[in-house]
């Protein structure tokens, strides 16, 4: 049997409430954050100090997807993925690590919510400051609700299964086509490894594309692919997830 | 600046007793791949080996490893996932 070994790789470097940070805060008015952190920064228990210290309400959750508290991945992206609604009580996200995907998670968390809350990016290594917002995901929920829209008109659709252990749903797969055949549509499921969309186009007869792999295959990569594609959550409910976004709460 | 924590890892396989090892790097990391291997085969009895492909999670393990007798998976950067159940 093939064993597992988890190494998170932590950052050796320490955390600090930089002046810099401090002041971003206070001239935004921020008096309480909901805290995230990818892996490698999640010891923060100095850093929370810091802030308490500078009377900033500090607000934390375990997203569902990850392992410890304060961890947001990739794929937790969407507004039931934290265990308690921190963000909607908060003034700002803070996100502690480096790159964007992660914390376009929490952007794209909130595209029902009418009560958009900016995120505040600090990358500790390169000691930077960025903040990103609702119109830097404009694009992507524009695409998503043409994409909705032309699900809901198709009749012939293809079905994305990968085999990676983590994203692989294979029966959620064949139990949407089992709802499909009930409304007079007919889907096929194509199964790989990595989802590359380039393949998209060896399939012309498919008029739309559902994906039960990685979910920001279905919010990020459609901006990269012309064939409309959605992600299996709103395959189910495809006119309420769209009344939703119409609706923002 | 990260933290391998590649003497863990080389306690890890004597205790496992592995033959085989297979390391997967997401992007950031791979550059230093070359490291890792050397260093376990320094320290241990066991060939190492390099996972080529993507590494987005720990949703994302390479599947089919033991056909090539590969009988320890070491991925690095991610810790423990929860898959979605519905």
């Amino acid at each position: 049997m093939v064993e597992l070994l988890l190494i998170d790789a932590k950052w050796e470097g320490k955390i600090k409430l930089t002046d810099e940070l401090k002041e971003h805060l206070k001239k935004n008015k921020i008096k309480s954050v909901a805290l995230f952190a990818s892996v490698q920064f999640t010891d923060l228990k100095d850093f929370i100090k810091e802030l308490e210290e500078n009377k900033i309400k500090v607000n934390i959750t375990k997203a569902k997807r990850t392992n410890e508290k304060m961890q947001i991945l990739g794929c937790d992206c969407y507004e039931d993925s934290f265990q308690d609604n921190i963000i909607e009580n908060s003034d700002a996200i803070l996100y502690i690590g480096d790159g964007l995907f992660h914390p376009k998670a929490l952007l794209l968390s909130q595209i029902k919510s009418k009560n958009f809350k900016p995120i505040i990016i600090f990358d500790p290594i390169a000691n930077k400051i960025k903040e990103i917002n609702k119109k830097d995901i404009e694009k992507q929920i524009q695409k998503y609700k043409r994409n909705l829209k032309l699900f809901i008109n198709s009749k012939t659709l293809g079905i994305l299964v990968t085999i990676k252990p983590g994203q692989q749903y294979l029966n959620s797969a064949k139990n949407l086509k089992e709802k499909l055949k009930e409304q007079g549509k007919k889907a096929y499921i194509f199964i790989d490894n990595n989802i590359n969309l380039s393949q998209l186009e060896n399939y012309p007869f498919i008029q739309c594309w559902v994906n039960t792999a990685c979910p920001r295959i279905g919010t990020d990569d459609i901006l990269n692919i012309e064939k409309p594609l959605i992600n299996i959550k709103e395959a189910f409910e495809p006119i309420k997830a769209l009344e939703e976004l119409d609706n923002e709460k | 600046m990260y933290n391998l924590e590649l003497n863990k890892l080389i306690q890890e396989i004597k205790k496992r007793n592995s033959k085989q090892v297979l390391i997967q790097l997401p992007d950031g990391l791979k550059k230093g791949s070359d490291k890792i291997i050397d260093f376990i085969e320094d320290k241990t009895d066991a060939k190492a080996f390099i996972w080529f492909g993507s590494c987005f999670g720990a949703c994302d393990l390479p599947l089919g490893m033991d056909i090539l007798k590969i009988d320890l998976i070491v991925q690095l950067g991610h810790n423990k996932f929860n898959k979605e159940v519905w």
